[in-house]
């Protein structure tokens, strides 16, 4: 019976571990004299486990802290649905002015975010969408949009042909299927050939290793296409390895200390932002408390960083 | 005394096994055995250690199918195939090491094979109802739906006569079913036998305690070696001739008597114990004191439960440090607490199970040879190979160990040369004390000449030698003197002229000679 | 050689294990997806990827023998690319502090997972599970949650880079023409070492009994619990190897790095032929069968295998090699 505590305790820490370390107070600065009204926003997160997900709690964390009015308590469901539900629950009986949450799953999380309605908390949802129409506002990406404007791009940087290699996410995943199918329908009609493609899974080390067999394979190719900026980045490293330097790269997710940084060291020669939302969330709460109208969806645009813009903050797409 | 049988005129018989002989390979260990058991008498079936009764029981019991000879139950021929066939003919045996299942509920013990059932799911409440209906019948009141693990000894072994009683058993064999008991608990359980015997059930019971017989045998059955010796009632044979009977004149073949080759003292254990469940339980070994010298073979001798084997491996210090008393070495105190401790020291342990605890069986010869002197053979750290080789087949050598080359596996060995290897590896480690439990278990006769024959050259060569043996004549042909042990006491201590084959089986069983 | 001892070498493991290979190869000389496999540099490539997939087996080769399991191996790699990230690029430590300082936390990583079966006598697939479980937590905790890469972050939520360390780059790196990776070489480096304990210390002796039977190893005066502690512990060892070539080669130490590589390890070490009761096989066994699995995953590259059925012509062909296996134990 005691050696089985042993293991138990481990689990425990290193539950605890991970969840200290993410889960950080917001931050609470009073400029001057006493604030008008202070406006508390519940942001319930389905996991850390992501960086993306990392960037979107910074990215609502950095547009409350320019509006000393607000202050945001997060809470990490570390990937557990009845976690989430419960925090949901926890921001109703606290009374927050307003709940943001990025659902693990759109059917549990339904009714607990119905129920914050009902009581009159609004409700912005973030990146996955819950069922039915019981929230304030929708806000999210749209992936075959970015796809379709990566296979835009790329088709205008070859000049209408070439010779591209598509390496993709998840395939299982909504997400990859959407990149993919919005990727061939941006290059539909052009003389972009796809030479090459492989689910790399989202994974760096897979994506060089798909990278290399191209690269065996066929002697010339003239861009890489990967569905995230980890895949580009794996397959960059393998074509620099192999000392085959004239090739592009393109990426998606655009993180400011990954993607865009690749573009600004030269890594990659595009990458497009898949965006959190965190900051459109602010300016929706903003504007909920001033009683103006708000949309019942927003969907993002992508922003696109390639050499001649990541200095400038790259440039919005439609 | 025991009570009189209830029947006057010798009634026809409840179960009778004839010419029953059973073999295992080239071994035969029951040659034409009869038996016979009467409806309400207590039938005490003796012999020693390797006299066959257990495989007489298994037989009847069913467990072992391939025998020559005839079983009837009430007249009737049968061959029973299984276990369940046999209590469905009305035998049922309560073995030693007792058969339930810990985790499950006594209710789903008693009724294990036979669970009442409707279209595969259990009736639970007419299943407990049953078992508490058997239960009560020994005048248990227990909780029928708790795990047996629960209950301790004394009641699950009610349990499993409640579980021999639910199966209409008539037959019920009962194996050492005391050697778990206190005196309370012993009583408790003579007192139910004698209900069974009141309800004419046949109770087969197997024991080496020389006091129970005498309490509650009606008859007694006695083998040796495989052979049926005589069946008798009990007053017709008090202790003395029982043991003469169970001993026997012949000692099998006459190996001619080493020569004694005395030394200086090596060994002494004084007041020594061995704890092997925790010093809070009874110990194995109890406050035992004797000593060996150089050159010497001391038998040790004792029946199942004597704590002969736990004494070997307490004082090799595979039960670690639960042990006390004092272990002198050469008149130097020694603290031996794991096996390690106990090669550093000069304490070598033969096991008496080599496959399980002795050799590793997917290694080499040399592999295995060299396995307990490896520090030795390989400073540094590193091995060296060839030195390992000639290591074992230095040791084998004497041996006549038969095999192609160093490098085979040992599994692939017959049994004899199994025990060469593991001989091997003891001596390679120069022991100052060796300690051999069963060297000669499941070997051909000409391996154990063979080991025989080592010893001479052990004992001349100085080696303290600490033997056990279930077989009379090699214990008395090979010791010097013999210590015998009961229930972990020392019993008796003979010399090698007084060392009786009925004086030392007397004293395993408790009787003072 | 007369005909029988072709056959009796044939049916010895390393003689399946090789015939496995052979097979796969093979197959990759039919289907060689427009001569790609002929190339150089898909062999290079193809030992690239395995290798560090082949560290793991090594350490898991030791762990296997004394007939325990080690399923932390991927979640030590992960920790181990964070330390190394962080050492390398942010601390800027020079190679000969990283190193030694990532090898030791691997060590004591699986030293504890050692103490807590050998000592405690808890089941090696409860321990190392646990493990699992902590090293990942540990990795993310000590990187936030985010790759630990050249960007590092300014007070102003810039970024601005540094240099791929030295380290990394002589890490990932090509020598002999170009022809072998850098990262090949450590691990035969690592085969090396592994082969030495287990086939010429007598620590591997030890592992080999007390695989065979504990008991009867306990009993004969091998220091079980030291020996298996041991064996974790190098486990853990080599898992910071291949923790540090996988940062290496990112050009940064991400925490998610390793997920799953534990299973791949096994893999690796059982189409060989060790088995996994223990007291049986090597390291030579486990070099063959990373081969084996490395080459069956490049040909299904090369080709452009769809992901669907990689997995089920993996999971079929590693079944119908512990088949065979079994088949004709001598």
């Amino acid at each position: 019976m005691r050696a089985q505590i042993i293991p138990f305790l481990f689990t425990l820490a290193s539950i605890l571990l991970t969840g200290c370390g993410q889960s950080k107070p917001a931050p609470n600065e009073a400029k001057g004299g006493a604030p008008p009204r202070k406006y508390v926003i519940g942001m319930s997160q389905c996991n850390l486990g992501e960086p993306w997900r990392v960037q979107m709690n910074e990215d609502v964390r950095e547009a409350a802290a320019s509006h000393p009015e607000l202050k945001v308590v997060f809470k990490d469901a570390q990937n557990d649905t009845l976690k989430q539900r419960a925090h949901v629950e926890e921001f109703i009986s606290s009374k927050v002015d307003l709940l943001i949450i990025s659902p693990k799953e759109a059917q549990p999380l339904t009714e607990p975010v119905a129920r914050a309605i009902d009581t009159g908390i609004p409700v912005i949802v973030l990146d996955r969408a819950v069922l039915g129409d019981k929230y304030t506002c929708f806000i999210g990406a749209d992936n075959t949009k970015i796809g379709r404007a990566a296979g835009e791009w790329i088709v205008k940087k070859l000049g209408g042909k070439g010779k591209v290699v598509e390496l993709m996410g998840l395939m299982t995943s909504i997400p990859g299927q959407d990149r993919h199918n919005g990727f061939r329908q941006g290059i539909a009609g052009s003389d972009i050939n796809v030479i090459f493609e492989a689910d790399m899974k989202w994974l760096e080390p897979e994506a060089r290793q798909e990278m290399e067999s191209a690269l065996s394979r066929f002697d010339h190719i003239d861009l890489v296409f990967a569905h995230n900026d980890p895949g580009a980045h794996g397959a960059y490293l393998a074509a620099k390895a192999a000392g085959r330097d004239n090739i592009l790269f393109v990426g998606i997710d655009a993180l400011p200390q990954e993607g865009v940084a690749y573009v600004q060291q030269g890594i990659l020669d595009a990458t497009f932002r898949y965006p959190t939302g965190g900051a459109e969330a602010i300016d929706t709460a903003l504007k909920i408390f001033k009683g103006e109208p708000v949309p019942k969806k927003i969907v993002l645009g992508t922003r696109l960083f390639d050499k001649s813009n990541v200095a400038a903050g790259g440039a919005a797409l439609p | 005394m025991s009570n009189p049988p209830i029947q006057i005129d010798p009634p026809a018989p409840l179960v009778r096994l004839t010419g029953i002989t059973k073999r295992f390979g080239p071994v035969t260990v029951l040659r034409d055995v009869q038996f016979e058991g009467r409806a309400g008498e207590v039938h005490v079936l003796a012999g020693e250690n390797g006299a066959g009764k257990s495989t007489l029981i298994k037989i009847l019991a069913g467990i072992h199918t391939d025998f020559d000879g005839r079983i009837e139950i009430e007249g009737r021929e049968v061959r029973p195939r299984s276990p369940l066939d046999a209590a469905a003919l009305g035998v049922a045996v309560i073995h030693q090491e007792l058969s339930l299942i810990g985790p499950m509920s006594v209710a789903d013990n008693i009724f294990l094979g036979r669970t009442p059932a409707r279209a595969g799911f259990v009736r639970e409440r007419s299943q407990n109802e049953a078992a508490r209906h058997w239960v009560g019948q020994l005048g248990l009141e227990i909780d029928v739906r708790q795990p047996v693990e629960r209950f301790p000894v004394a009641a699950r072994q009610q349990i499993e006569i409640a579980k021999a009683l639910s199966q209409d058993a008539r037959v019920i064999v009962m194996d050492e079913p005391t050697s778990a008991l206190n005196a309370p608990e012993v009583n408790t359980l003579f007192a139910l036998i004698q209900s069974l015997r009141a309800r004419g059930c046949c109770i087969i019971y197997i024991t080496h305690k020389m006091e129970e017989i005498e309490r509650i045998a009606d008859r007694i059955t006695v083998l040796r070696d495989g052979h049926w010796i005589g069946t008798a009632p009990a007053p017709q044979l008090p202790a003395a001739k029982l043991i003469q009977w169970m001993v026997g004149r012949q000692l099998g073949e006459q190996f001619p008597r080493r020569a004694p080759h005395p030394g200086a003292e090596r060994l002494r254990l004084e007041n020594f114990s061995v704890f092997p469940s925790g010093f809070s339980s009874r110990p194995a070994v109890d406050n035992v004191t004797f000593s060996v010298r150089a050159g010497e073979v001391l038998g040790l001798a004792g029946l199942q439960g004597s704590g002969a084997s736990e004494l070997f491996l307490g004082l090799f210090g595979a039960y670690g440090a639960a042990t006390r008393g004092q272990v002198r070495l050469e008149n130097q105190e020694v603290r031996i607490a794991s096996p390690r401790q106990a090669i550093a020291a000069g304490v070598a342990l033969l096991t008496n199970d080599r496959k399980a605890t002795g050799l590793v069986l997917s290694l080499s010869i040399a592999a295995n040879a060299t396995l307990a002197d490896l520090p030795r053979l390989s400073p540094g750290g590193w091995r060296r190979p060839a030195r390992e080789r000639a290591a074992a087949e230095t040791m084998t050598a004497p041996m006549r160990l038969r095999a192609a080359s160093m490098d085979v596996e040992v599994g692939a060995l017959s049994g004899g040369n199994q025990q060469k290897v593991a001989l091997a590896k003891w001596l390679q480690t120069r022991p100052r004390v060796l300690l051999l439990d069963e060297p000669t278990r499941g070997i051909d006769v000409a391996a154990k000449r063979e080991i025989y024959q080592l010893v001479e050259q052990w004992t001349a060569a100085g080696i303290a030698l600490l033997l056990i043996t279930s077989e009379m004549p090699e214990l008395l042909t090979l010791s010097d003197r013999v210590a015998v042990l009961h229930r972990g006491r020392l019993a008796a201590e003979f010399s090698h002229a007084e060392a009786a084959p009925e004086a030392i089986l007397a004293a395993a069983m408790g009787q003072s000679a | 050689m007369k005909t029988s001892s072709w056959k009796s070498a044939a049916a010895s493991p390393a003689g399946r294990a090789l015939l496995a290979l052979l097979l796969v190869i093979a197959a990759g000389l039919i289907f060689n997806a427009d001569g790609a496999f002929f190339k150089i540099g898909t062999h290079r490539d193809t030992l690239r990827q395995a290798s560090v997939y082949g560290m793991l087996a090594c350490g898991m080769t030791l762990v296997i023998v004394c007939g325990g399991i080690d399923l932390a191996v991927g979640s030590m790699v992960g920790l181990s690319a964070v330390c190394a990230a962080q050492m390398a690029i942010h601390w800027n430590w020079p190679a000969w502090q990283t190193v030694p300082a990532c090898l030791a936390a691997g060590a004591l990583c699986g030293a504890v997972s050692g103490v807590v079966t050998a000592g405690l006598r808890v089941q090696p697939f409860i321990a190392t599970l646990s493990m699992m479980v902590l090293a990942r937590g540990l990795a993310k905790y000590a990187s936030g949650g985010m790759k630990v890469s050249t960007a590092v972050r300014n007070a102003d939520g810039t970024y601005h880079y540094v240099e791929v360390p030295p380290l990394f780059r002589a890490i990932d790196h090509r020598v002999l023409g170009g022809n072998l990776s850098m990262v090949t070489v450590i691990f035969l480096v690592c085969v090396l070492l592994a082969w030495l304990a287990l086939s010429k210390h007598r620590w591997g002796r030890y592992l080999y009994a007390i695989g065979g039977n504990e008991e009867a190893a306990r009993l004969s005066g091998v220091p079980v619990i030291r020996a298996k502690i041991g064996a974790y512990a190098a486990s853990g060892l080599f898992s910071a190897v291949a923790g540090l070539c996988q940062a290496a080669q990112e050009q940064q130490g991400d925490p998610e790095a390793g997920g799953g590589y534990e299973l791949v390890a096994i893999a690796m070490v059982v189409i060989g032929g060790t088995s996994l009761m223990g007291g049986r096989g090597g390291i030579g066994l486990t070099l063959l069968g990373v081969l084996t699995i490395g080459y069956l995953d490049k040909i299904l590259s090369i080709n452009a295998v769809p992901e669907a059925g990689r997995l089920v012509l993996t999971g079929i062909i590693i079944v119908a090699a512990v088949l065979t296996q079994r088949r004709s134990r001598t």
